[in-house]
């Protein structure tokens, strides 16, 4: 999908909010009618209180029926703004209110008529709606003043909710609850402080790869939440579905496994053997990649979804499975070129961040300075910013992931303005976060030209809480562009609805030693304190061992869904 | 039914204008007096987006707009598109529960 970032903007931006050009006949009626054109409308705003709904009655019991053919079922009926005339419009059929309209006369115009169910305008000449700034204000304002005055308890509850009804339970549902229940007993005193949740993982051969992962997965707040309630119920869905493989039935039984209270280490061996059947050119007891097994995990969670839904549902919004709503995002990724400024725009959904980690440290020490500070566009020559005293940090790779990128003289972009392959600059940026970011470092080096593949030990800082913020598309087109405001392709982008940037480091999966040879370890965060997973043994640690850890996948929770979920044990 | 001399006269140009409201009409304007009209539609309303189909329709719009271009498209195309189609996708129960309703309606209002 390309776009063009057009600099003759169809569209007028105030406020950064969008609004369109008035067509003439609006023009028109504004300049003949002075500054305050729809205030004589304003006493015939009527907000119905069911919904809310704005409508256009002289009084409140009128029935609008039109003047020309007397028809009041007609479902778009339309009051002429200057004579108050009201007209049906029933395209192709007949439009009585465009008929109405080219009756002008010198002391105003017809053009300009208001739907009188939705309270919207209509420009008859150009058999379109239209939109006003000062009528909106009006509407708003009728809205505001209704809510204010009146007394009915119906306007301030939202519709589609029961009233709240205090409950306590008769005998039979007292029964029926103590008898298909167990009480959380206060486990986490009695058992060494360990909280509920943690339960060391047998290692079955080599399976250290799955068994840091897994307990990653066991303690991502939305994916526990949606297994511990139920949401994926494996006894139903093997009826369902007979006995086929389903990934996220063996994770439902993890998930009761791990959150029993049992500390017995478990084995996941029926996991292990079903995700053996799914990514069998994995399926063996050599030493495997934590990330791609991240990765074929959440893609075996997410087959089984899609086989039983007809409609296919886009990756990106996380609407097809739990795996995707809560790891996906969607990346978007902007090409220049170079020669003429043309860009164009695609969206791709992706589930983790995949970061290289800063080549030699030594040779590149700039000041630090935070994205936020760059104004101007171009940095293709790389500012390594934030690099204090040479030490990588999690910042500084996703700096890197975001800044403009050079792509080089074989890798000539095809320019559609241009019409020839031109030089481009690349720049990434999250269009969508999702709920949980993983990031996963690329400690390891596959070099086919070298025919060698190498692990990266650097070292890298990470923090605790990450605001991602800098990293959006609306921060790095900003900068690019010099703080101005222009359209998102693809639809309103609502920052209202956007959850917020500021996420929690819960989990870091770490790996030592060699490529070949190497052993991972999860470092998990529960109310505050910090936990080594190490296969079967699971023992406390202090903080700085964590951040003196090696990382290699870290997740992190959106801020929201963090307090929520882990602050108190057992009343989440 | 037998023509009867003492039928009514045949109606003239000057009555034409003022046409018998139909049955249609009658019930329309009555369910409006009443408030049962506005009820009906904010139910209809409700069920519409219960069911998902206020989202299909804002998605079918959405779809045809980008294929046309923001600024080539009016309402009344989007209506006469999106009319058949949301016509055609309404689900059963939904009618059924309106037609009840203004059944119901019928019956208690005495028509």
């Amino acid at each position: 999908m390309s776009s063009k970032i057009n600099h003759h903007h169809q569209n007028d931006k105030t406020n950064g909010q969008i609004f369109p050009q008035p067509c003439p006949h609006l023009a028109d009626f504004h300049a003949r009618n002075g500054t305050k054109p729809f205030r004589a409308i304003q006493d015939c705003l009527h907000i119905k209180p069911p919904g809310g709904r704005a409508a256009i009655r002289r009084d409140s019991s009128e029935v609008p029926r039109c003047g020309v053919c007397g028809d009041s079922s007609c479902p778009r009926l339309y009051a002429c703004m200057a004579c108050a005339a009201v007209s049906c419009h029933v395209p192709p059929h007949s439009s009585h209110v465009a008929i109405h309209a080219t009756k002008t006369s010198s002391a105003c115009s017809h053009e300009i008529a208001v739907d009188v169910d939705r309270a919207e305008l209509f420009c008859c000449a150009c058999r379109d709606q239209v939109y006003d700034r000062d009528f909106d204000a009006a509407v708003v304002l009728a809205h505001t003043t209704s809510i204010i005055q009146s007394s009915k308890p119906e306007n301030l509850r939202k519709r589609r909710r029961i009233d709240y009804r205090p409950w306590s339970p008769d005998l039979r549902e007292r029964s029926l609850m103590v008898n298909n229940a167990s009480p959380i007993d206060s486990m986490s005193s009695s058992n060494g402080d360990l909280p509920r949740g943690l339960r060391g993982l047998n290692n079955l051969g080599n399976t250290c790869f799955m068994n840091s992962v897994l307990q990653a997965l066991f303690h991502t707040p939305p994916l526990r939440n949606y297994f511990l309630s139920d949401r994926h119920n494996r006894y139903y869905c093997q009826s369902k579905n007979g006995v086929r493989l389903c990934l996220a039935c063996d994770l439902d039984t993890m998930f009761s496994a791990i959150f029993c209270g049992d500390r017995m280490p478990y084995s996941p061996a029926k996991f292990l053997y079903s995700w053996w059947r799914h990514a069998s050119n994995l399926a063996s007891y050599e030493q495997q990649d934590a990330h791609e097994f991240f990765i074929s995990m959440l893609d075996g969670i997410h087959e089984k979804v899609e086989k039983d839904q007809h409609k296919p549902r886009s990756q990106g919004n996380g609407d097809c499975c739990i795996a995707h709503r809560v790891f996906s995002g969607i990346l978007r990724s902007d090409v220049m070129c170079m020669a003429c400024g043309f860009t164009s725009t695609t969206f791709d959904p992706c589930v983790d961040f995949s970061l290289d980690l800063e080549p030699n440290q030594g040779s590149s020490m700039k000041t630090s300075s935070t994205k936020s500070n760059h104004s101007c566009n171009c940095e293709a020559d790389g500012m390594n910013s934030s690099q204090n005293c040479g030490i990588s940090t999690l910042m500084g790779c996703l700096d890197r992931f975001t800044r403009p990128e050079r792509l080089g003289s074989d890798q000539k972009f095809f320019c559609q303005q241009c019409q020839v392959r031109q030089e481009s600059l690349k720049q990434m940026s999250i269009r969508k976060l999702p709920l949980v970011s993983c990031f996963h470092i690329k400690r390891f080096e596959h070099s086919s030209v070298r025919k060698m593949s190498r692990k990266v030990d650097r070292y890298l800082q990470f923090p605790l809480s990450l605001d991602m913020a800098p990293y959006l598309s609306s921060s790095i087109l900003r900068s690019r562009f010099g703080n101005r405001f222009f359209p998102f392709d693809g639809d309103e982008s609502n920052t209202l609805n956007e959850p917020s940037s500021e996420f929690e480091l819960f989990a870091v999966v770490t790996h030592t030693g060699k490529l070949d040879a190497g052993h991972y370890v999860t470092y998990l965060r529960l109310s505050n304190k910090w936990y080594k997973c190490d296969d079967a043994w699971i023992t406390e640690v202090n903080e700085n061992t964590v951040r003196a850890a090696q990382g290699y996948m870290m997740f992190y929770v959106q801020k929201m869904l963090y307090y929520k979920a882990s602050e108190k044990q057992g009343t989440s | 039914m037998r023509n009867s001399v003492n039928r009514p006269p045949t109606p003239d140009a000057v009555e034409d204008q003022e046409k018998e409201p139909t049955l249609q009409e009658i019930i329309n304007i009555k369910m409006i007096e009443s408030g049962e009209k506005e009820k009906l539609m904010e139910l209809l309303r409700e069920r519409l987006v219960e069911c998902g189909w206020k989202d299909e329709m804002k998605a079918l719009c959405r779809a045809y707009i980008k294929k046309k271009g923001t600024n080539n498209v009016t309402v009344d195309d989007l209506v006469h598109v999106i009319t058949p189609k949301g016509r055609a996708s309404i689900p059963d129960s939904i009618k059924t529960e309106l037609l009840l309703r203004i059944r119901a309606f019928l019956a208690s209002a005495a028509l």
